[in-house]
């Protein structure tokens, strides 16, 4: 069986790097010779709706609204998710996950609907490093965020991490992300999975199942220096 | 008088910081000028010529050659060591009462206030795209900037626009003297949608034009740079020469034949002088470290560092040292190394330092370009020994470096 990934619309949702995560995913997977493909779904491209893993990248406004409106065509997302998908989604692509989020103007744009968070603008916008302790068994998160929305749960979700140091989600939530049965979501660029191999690997084992180590311990030693480097 | 004054007490200020090792003098300068005297700016380009140049990428380099090729016929001043904020502007304009034109480099968010204060005779905007995307912020954000910024200019003012650039377009457009400039410059990472009414922009011609369905769409250049060859609004045809390598570096050297020709300096004279150009502030400089002979190339962001792995690739020797530092300058985010393709460097001698070096190895990892980390420069010489090697080095690598090739 071909392991499908779904990279979203990165001409439109990709400001901050964040399609590594995709190249982060294919090539963990190379190393334990797994067989997969890419599929880079552009503006005009028709979305799959029976991949396994979709990625969702950070963005600006205008073309967070532009991916928002191609997104909702066909309710795409949501039958993916209802034939098993999983999503990891970053920054703008957790906010369009949401049920709205803000817009230049003032304006309230609709989300997705698929998970119970909103979003709306801060007085001030979070620029900085990003630790968070993990809900799940994997070690410390790290990354960079550079948001200027807060979201919030709208009814009891689980964080992806409860935060250390930075903003995370924001409205004094002390908490970073999103995790549901299917859902991975966060604020955190670097890309997240270059920093964070553990979630990496758990990303890909929730679908997969246990996946065998890799000996290349370089994101390991990043994940460590990033982590050190903001508590000291 | 008191301006004068003023400007002699900045300058002692300055050359004592210098003595003392601070700095280059240039910034404490500048400070004092505008501590004491916020109107100096403004009272130092009165009765002068000026131009100011912005953009992402290429404002140095730009600035220097459009410095040169002023020279030729005009007293000329400029800020040449990239000190492009405030006080670098301030000290600039105060070194030489005499000139009568001034190529000042500005940084992107610094145009406004430099338009408010110089009332320039040419704005020239090279480009605009991401970088240091936790200081400078979006991109949209800063056109909009620019945008505003060029609605108060002198009813005189030319822009040099560069019509490959959405942003810049979109920013300059309405502004009746634009002098639209295309070196076919394909695509642009950040313009995926439109600048007036963010549905998606259609590229087309392989990059080389865009359109929206509401109208806004790129601009007939005036001035084309065409494989070395530039062809002006009247058919004029103009040979440009760089000797500075690269892409990039041709069409900054047009963008400047193009500016002095505007200020009224002849083609072929200004031709010339940017021709003479080899190194700009330590650019392509050479930087004997060790046993190895380096030449210094500054990559700041995704654009840039394209560009730069590119010429590397193509008019660099086999072995290639990075260095990558995350301090305020840099940006302190480094996801945009994953922005870059780094494959022109496979089948090189890729070693890696800088203090976010970690991050460039998991990034060329990914890309599979197989390398080596070392701590630094040093210990990179004693691992490439009697040889040359490019060095492509982020903003605080590359400035602490080029310190050492400035003679």
């Amino acid at each position: 069986m071909t392991f499908t990934i779904v990279h979203l619309l990165p001409e439109l949702l990709g400001t901050y790097g964040d399609r590594g995560n995709v190249d982060i995913l294919s090539w963990r997977l190379k190393q334990r010779e797994f067989e997969h493909e890419v599929i880079i779904v552009a503006v005009g491209d028709k979305i799959p709706t029976k991949a396994d893993l979709y990625l969702l990248g950070g963005g600006e406004d205008d073309a967070q609204i532009a991916a928002m409106e191609i997104l909702a065509r066909k309710d795409g997302m949501k039958k993916a998710l209802e034939s098993g998908a999983h999503i990891f989604a970053v920054c703008a692509g957790f906010q369009i996950l949401g049920m709205n989020f803000p817009a230049s103007g003032g304006r309230i744009v609709p989300g997705l609907e698929l998970i119970a968070v909103e979003t709306i603008s801060a007085e001030l916008r979070s620029v900085g490093e990003v630790i968070s302790e993990p809900t799940i068994p994997i070690a410390t998160l790290t990354g960079f965020e550079n948001h200027g929305g807060q979201t919030r749960f709208l009814e009891e979700l689980q964080p992806l991490g409860r935060v250390s140091h930075g903003v995370g989600n924001g409205t004094g939530s002390g908490v970073e992300g999103l995790i549901t049965d299917q859902i991975v979501a966060t604020y955190m660029h670097g890309p997240a999975l270059a920093r964070n191999p553990e979630l990496a690997d758990w990303i890909l084992e929730r679908k997969l199942g246990a996946m065998s180590p890799i000996s290349t311990s370089i994101f390991d030693q990043l994940h460590d220096e990033r982590v050190r480097a903001v508590r000291h | 008088m008191k301006l004068k004054v003023t400007i002699w007490f900045a300058n002692v200020f300055g050359a004592l910081s210098r003595l003392t090792g601070r700095g280059s003098g240039v910034m404490v300068t500048g400070r004092i000028i505008l501590k004491l005297m916020p109107s100096a700016v403004a009272t130092l380009s009165k009765n002068r010529r000026i131009i100011l140049i912005t953009g992402t990428n290429g404002k140095t380099t730009t600035t220097s050659l459009i410095y040169n090729a002023l020279a030729t016929t005009t007293r000329t001043i400029s800020n040449f060591t990239g000190a492009n904020l405030f006080a670098g502007v301030a000290t600039a304009l105060s070194q030489d009462s005499k000139a009568k034109t001034a190529a000042l480099e500005v940084d992107e968010m610094v145009l406004p206030w430099a338009i408010t204060q110089t009332r320039p005779e040419l704005v020239v905007l090279l480009n605009l795209g991401r970088d240091q995307l936790d200081r400078l912020s979006e991109v949209r954000f800063v056109a909009q900037k620019w945008k505003d910024a060029l609605a108060t200019l002198p009813e005189n003012c030319q822009i040099l626009g560069d019509a490959d650039d959405p942003f810049v377009v979109w920013a300059a457009q309405d502004w009746s003297k634009v002098i639209w400039f295309s070196a076919g410059t394909k695509g642009h990472i950040d313009a995926s949608t439109c600048p007036v009414c963010g549905h998606v922009l259609v590229w087309s011609d392989g990059g080389n034009s865009y359109h929206c369905e509401c109208g806004f769409m790129k601009p007939d250049p005036d001035w084309v740079l065409n494989d070395g060859t530039l062809r002006g609004p009247d058919g004029e045809m103009i040979e440009v020469v760089s000797r500075i390598p690269g892409r990039a570096a041709v069409a900054n050297a047009a963008r400047a034949i193009i500016s002095a020709v505007v200020i009224g300096v002849s083609p072929t004279a200004a031709a010339n002088a940017v021709s003479m150009v080899s190194s700009v502030d330590g650019r392509f400089g050479e930087l004997h470290i060790g046993a190895t002979i380096f030449r210094l190339l500054l990559s700041k962001n995704p654009a840039s560092w394209r560009e730069t792995l590119a010429t590397s690739s193509t008019s660099g020797p086999e072995t290639v040292l990075l260095s990558v530092n995350a301090n305020t300058q840099d940006g302190k985010d480094t996801s945009w190394l994953w922005d870059v393709d780094y494959s022109p460097l496979r089948g090189r001698v890729v070693l890696v330092t800088g203090e976010r070096r970690l991050d460039v190895s998991a990034r060329l990892t990914v890309n599979e370009i197989p390398h080596r980390i070392v701590n630094d420069e040093l210990e990179a010489s004693r691992v490439i020994g009697d040889k040359k090697a490019d060095l492509i080095a982020s903003y605080t690598a590359f400035h602490r470096l080029a310190k050492s090739v400035r003679r």
